[in-house]
């Protein structure tokens, strides 16, 4: 089971949170072409290694927390807020 | 019957009180401190089971977790427990045992002929044997094989036990209770660490409570564990799986030791640990050597025979033969000596050792440079033949009842490479051992590859202390004594015969060497088609000897072949420990309105959705059957008024000054025009284009909305908003709150409707003039504070009623005596779907993932101007296409012909699906069945006739395609 | 207003009385009937709040994982920017509305006091049995007297608020799930007993 630091709770079971998937694309604004919006929606690198992405602390404090996770090994690197630049650390 | 193998002094059982048990329904006794297998060996029982496949007889093999032959059915009726093992089951006062697998009775069992087709069974069997023909299966194959394989027998009545489930928290976990652990428990419970302390066993000490030299320094550190308030020693509790982030499994057997558990006490109870540094001091598990014969009941690990000796007072023989590798298990024979055990000599495949000196010194016969090539007699051993190692023919017999085997000591390293560590060979040990740990983990004392009580117990201290994150505490260790080990790597007798590797799973040398040769050359592979290392003691004795024998085979070096990934469980757990306290009722969480008790007293028939317990309809005796409590509900709202318990839709307080653009950019319609005092009806479109949701929201102030959910998607719904306000538009002034709870919620609908409520609402205005359809306002009932909506899902003149959930009762009940003259109706969730099904307003059949809003009809709901989410995604091609299937009405061209859902829409002679039913109900304001569907070209089909196609019952129904709104298409009604 | 007193989600759920495993260690369940309110800090104006709330209540507003005794309420941080105050039963809305009326447009309240049940659960083995249905670490030193969590129990969201040595713990979850949840608590409790007054 993975561990979570909340940046707000402290340290909580997988089991408080529900996964929201990569975090590293963000919504394209308004006026984009639909292109934008379609690799918002679908396009993923899915790495084999550290990956960002939110993780929803929906038993907890409901805050969308950016997490730095080990795709093979399930390691937390780093836990941060929804407004947080996470840095990935070299493989 | 007497113990007549019980030693007269030592051991750490009390000869002063006796404890009668049965075993294959004779009687027997024993002591407290004897395990199951410990007092059948005392009682001279030898046979105790017969082999799973091959129906061979077996006897205690370990006296522990590693036991692969003595498994026994324990207790009996709903008690029942099969396939516990008689080496770690704590014997009680009117304990209750039976062997297992065999037929008609242990000493004769007819499928012992199994032996004779032994052929058939080899690795793979069922691959090749019973493939042809696929009838023969079900009616030849399957009986034969659960007759003649298998293990014990589940209970077949519900467990009358309770499980319990603990979560749990340390500084340190130790995992184990011999030296290392006790060592590296004091060490870290002396530095200030908050320590768990796991021991599989019902007496703590490991290794130690066979070591009657060590004890005072056990007791000692005992006690002074026993002293530091946050150490928790947990005894009978068996750690069986190692997951990610230190968290761990295991099983406390709270009262397996006992006939039935104490009023209100669990059996066993599940704990989830979570550790933040774990020692595991988990020792050794010795290894057998593949000879021919080498399960016969009588052979027994070197280390277990001197268990039964030095800590039950039990001789496992008369008269003990040594077979061993090393130096270690010299000494286990010698403790059989010291127990008045006679003994036979020892075969040591090394050409010289120091144990074999010390044997010599004992005046004991050592056959050196020698193997045992077989084992004599059938469900009792009478003797071993050895030979000379290379040397061709001239065995020796030599007589034993006891044949104590040792092929070296596996590291127990199976949660250490669940917990991510990387396995090392140890030249040494011919054994893996824990590399470097990657998690905060420590390995200490023989599950780190460290023999001996003092150097195990320094390894625990050092181990303890890393865990802790301090120095080295000064803690007494035990004396050192001689650690000579000097193995050699010896795996397989080389004469031919049946030499097991896996006792449980019947699996031999010979099994791995074909599995090799018809290509299973991967470890894992082999493992999968011998089943060899798959039975409840996962290999623990047997799974490096399979991989050397397949290592020989391979032309590799053992350690190249590798072992099978260890997976949880390392022991096996009941079902009942996992399942917990989760089953019946409180299987999952059950959610009430606050009207429940009303609708029981009402006598509703409930139904489940989702989580929410609803009444499906309110049965009276005048009706028929349950068709008749709908239709008579459905036709009270068309014709005079009913009421609904609709308290289930989700509900969000969303306030805020941009509360009002939030919820414009979220769904397809504009709510910053939306008036105070107006609810208008959203639909929420996903990202992709797809519809989400629908609902209504009310404007309650300029920066305050109410909205309302669909049951099903309540918590997805405000999911979703709190994360497009966290991430996408971080700079909204938006609040949301769930008040799902808050507000229960009722429906009355009807041509009475207001007639009825206006009754009875105070310090609101209900005129139609007034209050309009979808007009919101706030006021009272009977002294409770309500809000109400002027909307409808039935098509009818209809208001909701939100009050405070404390008050629900009172308002409805006030709702009731006021529509008294209308004769009111409850209706329940049947009528209510009913009724929109004929109104055609889409539900969770119809907003199911893939429809978007104009597929739906809902086209016009979607604005032209401004983002919203799914707004880009929705004009791609694929959802804009014209032949997407879109929302039809449906009834069937002969009135009384029932319709499905799931039926395929085909035109005749066609076996093209252009669509399918999706809800399908009886009508009231038509007669018969009516149902809506997705239909491809369903505008222009709109009067034409299809088939609708139903396979599964072999069903085809002519129907009639028409619009989804079956009633006031005008939709006057609601307005009236 | 509210001539009628609200009803109990819990309707019989509870019995009054000694049940489960006899022996001292007895754990007490009770339902604790209070009025609940959600503030929520409008964007930007988390220091106004606090300032109004501290002038008009003499109250604190806790940071995460804490929780601040008010003469009128107890304060428990639940969110970032939000807390719920518990208090005792008012007049119906009363405590909302003062509290609105003190904060104006800095603050978003919502009464909660019908959508939450306050379930109080307490004595020498309280940690024990709350141990069974909580993932929380309840260790005095990691949650003690004046903590609050926001963490499921028995599989349901729920505020667990440590008030007091005893222990006390209110355990604050959804009315709609509370007979399941008292349900899960006495089951858990059984092993060692239970009184409900």
């Amino acid at each position: 089971m993975i561990r979570i630091a909340c940046p707000f709770c402290g340290l909580r079971d997988e089991t408080e949170f529900a996964y929201r998937g990569d975090a590293t694309v963000s919504r394209p604004p308004a006026d984009a072409p639909i292109e934008d919006f379609h690799d918002y929606v679908y396009r993923r690198a899915n790495p084999r290694g550290w990956h960002v992405e939110w993780w929803h602390h929906a038993g907890g404090c409901r805050q969308f927390l950016k997490v730095v996770r080990h795709t093979m090994t399930h390691a937390v690197h780093s836990v941060g807020l929804a407004s947080s630049t996470q840095v990935v650390p070299p493989e | 019957m007497t113990q007549g193998f019980r030693t007269q002094t030592g051991g750490r059982i009390d000869r002063s009180q006796t404890l009668a048990f049965r075993f294959d329904g004779r009687s027997y006794a024993g002591h407290p401190g004897d395990t199951l297998a410990s007092a059948l060996l005392a009682n001279g029982v030898r046979l105790v089971g017969r082999s799973f496949k091959l129906h061979r007889p077996r006897g205690i093999f370990s006296a522990g977790a590693e036991e692969p032959n003595a498994l026994a059915e324990l207790r009996g009726g709903a008690r029942r427990e099969p396939n516990t093992r008689m080496t770690t089951a704590e014997l009680y006062d009117g304990l209750e045992a039976a062997s297992q697998n065999r037929w008609p009775s242990l000493r004769w069992d007819l499928l012992s002929l199994n032996g004779l087709i032994a052929p058939l069974l080899s690795a793979g069997f069922y691959y090749k044997t019973f493939m042809w023909p696929a009838a023969f299966w079900e009616k030849v194959y399957e009986p034969l094989i659960r007759r003649s394989a298998g293990l014990g027998r589940a209970a077949r009545e519900p467990d009358p036990d309770r499980y319990d489930a603990v979560q749990a928290h340390c500084d340190v976990l130790v995992v184990g209770s011999g030296a290392a652990g006790l060592a590296a428990a004091r060490v870290a419970g002396a530095a200030g660490a908050r320590v768990t302390l796991c021991e599989q066993d019902f007496a703590l000490g490991g290794g130690l409570l066979s070591a009657p030299a060590h004890g005072a320094w056990r007791e000692a550190t005992l006690a002074a564990l026993a002293a530091m308030p946050d150490v928790t020693i947990l005894p009978r509790t068996t750690v069986f799986g190692y997951y990610d982030h230190n968290v761990v499994g295991a099983v406390e057997r709270v009262a397996d030791h006992l006939a039935q558990p104490p009023p209100h006490t669990p059996r066993q109870r599940y704990w989830t640990i979570r550790a933040r540094s774990i020692v595991l001091a988990t020792g050794a598990h010795e290894r057998l050597i593949a000879f021919p014969d080498n399960d016969r009941p009588g052979i027994m690990l070197a280390g277990a025979a001197e268990t039964y000796a030095s800590r039950f007072g039990v001789r496992a023989g008369s008269r003990a033969l040594l077979f061993a590798n090393n130096d270690a298990a010299y000494a286990s024979l010698f403790a059989l000596q010291d127990a008045g055990i006679a003994v036979a000599g020892v075969v040591d495949p090394r050409t010289e050792s120091a144990g074999a000196e010390a044997a010599r010194a004992r005046g004991i016969t050592v056959w050196a440079d020698s193997q045992v090539t077989g084992a004599s007699g059938g469900t009792a051993l009478v003797g071993a033949r050895v030979a000379r190692r290379g040397a061709g023919g001239g065995d020796t017999l030599v007589v034993a009842d006891l044949l104590c085997v040792s092929g070296g000591h596996s590291p127990a390293v199976q949660l250490a490479s669940q917990g991510r560590t990387p396995l090392e060979w140890s030249e040494a040990l011919a054994a893996h051992v824990p590399g470097p740990a990657t998690l905060d983990q420590h390995s200490a004392g023989a599950a780190n590859g460290v023999l001996g009580f003092a150097e195990a117990a320094a390894d625990g201290a050092r181990a303890g202390a890393a865990a802790a994150r301090a120095a080295a505490a000064d803690i007494p260790l035990p004396g050192a004594g001689d650690a000579a080990y000097g193995l050699l790597p010896f795996w397989e007798a080389d004469v031919p015969g049946k030499a097991f590797v896996d006792l449980q799973d019947d699996v031999t040398a010979n099994d791995i060497r074909l599995a090799h040769r018809e290509g299973y050359k991967h470890i894992e592979h082999a493992k999968r088609y011998t089943t060899h290392t798959m039975g409840t003691d996962q290999g623990k004795s047997g799974g490096l000897v399979g991989a050397a024998v397949l290592a020989a085979a391979r032309g590799e070096r053992v350690q190249d072949v590798g072992l099978p990934t260890f997976r949880p469980f390392t022991s096996p757990v009941t079902w009942g420990a996992i399942a917990g306290p989760h089953i019946g009722q409180q299987f999952a969480p059950t959610r009430l309105t606050a009207l429940y008790d009303w609708h029981v007293r009402r006598g509703a028939e409930f139904m489940d959705a989702g989580q929410w317990l609803r009444p499906a309809f309110y049965p009276i005796p005048a009706d028929a059957d349950a068709w008749a409590s709908v239709l008579r509900e459905a036709r009270a709202v068309r014709k005079t008024v009913g009421i609904c318990d609709v308290s289930t839709l989700g509900k969000i307080d969303v306030q805020g000054a941009d509360s009002a653009a939030f919820l414009d950019r979220l769904y397809t319609n504009t709510f910053s025009t939306l008036p105070v005092g107006r609810a208008r009806y959203g639909l929420m479109l996903r990202e992709d284009g797809i519809v989400f949701d629908d609902g209504t929201t009310s404007r309650l102030a300029t920066d305050h909305f109410f909205v309302t959910t669909t049951t099903a998607n309540a918590g997805p719904v405000m999911a979703h908003m709190e994360f497009h306000l966290q991430t996408c538009w971080p700079e909204l002034d938006v609040q949301l709150a769930s008040v799902s709870d808050q507000w229960a919620g009722m429906s009355i609908a009807g041509p009475k409707a207001r007639a009825t409520i206006g009754k009875i609402v105070q310090d609101l205005d209900l005129s139609d003039a007034a209050f309009p359809f979808m007009a919101v306002g706030d006021g009272s009932v009977r002294g409770c504070p309500v809000r109400v909506l002027r909307i409808s899902f039935s098509g009818e003149q209809a208001y909701e009623i939100m009050t405070p959930a404390g008050y629900a009762e009172t308002v409805w009940t006030a709702v009731l005596e006021a529509g008294e003259e209308y004769a009111i109706t409850p209706y329940g969730l049947e009528a209510l779907g009913l009724l929109r099904i004929e109104k055609g307003h889409v539900a969770g059949s119809e907003l199911n993932g893939q429809t978007t809003a104009a597929d739906l009809g809902l086209g016009r709901m979607v604005k032209k101007r401004g983002d919203f989410v799914g707004r880009a995604l929705s004009q791609r091609p694929g959802l804009t296409d014209p032949d997407r299937p879109v929302l039809v009405g449906i009834r069937p061209a002969t009135r009384h012909d029932r319709l499905r859902a799931g039926a395929h829409l085909v035109t005749p002679g066609s076996t093209e699906s252009l669509g399918w039913i999706t809800s399908v109900t009886r009508a009231v304001e038509l007669e018969g069945w009516i149902g809506l569907a997705m239909l491809r070209g369903g505008a222009a089909r709109q009067g034409s006739r299809m088939q609708a196609a139903f396979p599964m019952l072999d069903e085809t129904v002519e129907v009639e395609i028409t619009s989804p709104h079956f009633v006031d298409a005008e939709n006057l009604r609601v307005r009236g | 207003m509210s001539v009628v007193d609200p009803v109990s989600p819990l309707g019989n759920t509870l019995v009054p009385g000694r049940h489960g495993a006899a022996g001292d260690g007895a754990v007490r369940i009770a339902e604790r009937r209070c009025d609940l309110v959600q503030v929520f800090a409008r964007k930007g104006r988390a220091g106004d709040v606090a300032a109004a709330m501290l002038a008009r209540f003499g109250s604190d507003l806790p940071g995460p994982g804490h929780t601040f005794d008010a003469p009128a309420f107890s304060a428990l941080w639940v969110q970032p920017d939000g807390w719920l105050l518990v208090a005792p039963r008012s007049p119906e809305g009363a405590l909302a509305k003062s509290i609105k009326a003190a904060c104006g447009d800095t603050a978003s309240v919502v009464e909660q006091t019908h959508g939450r049940s306050v379930i109080a659960l307490s004595g020498g083995r309280a940690a024990w049995v709350l141990g069974k249905l909580s993932s929380l670490d309840l260790h005095g030193r990691e949650f003690g007297p004046g903590r609050a969590a926001v963490s499921p129990v028995a599989g349901l969201s729920c505020v667990v608020h440590h008030r007091d040595a005893a222990p006390s713990y209110d355990l604050i979850v959804f009315a709609t799930f509370a007979r399941w949840f008292v349900t899960s608590l006495t089951h858990a409790a059984e092993e060692t007993g239970y009184i409900v007054e």
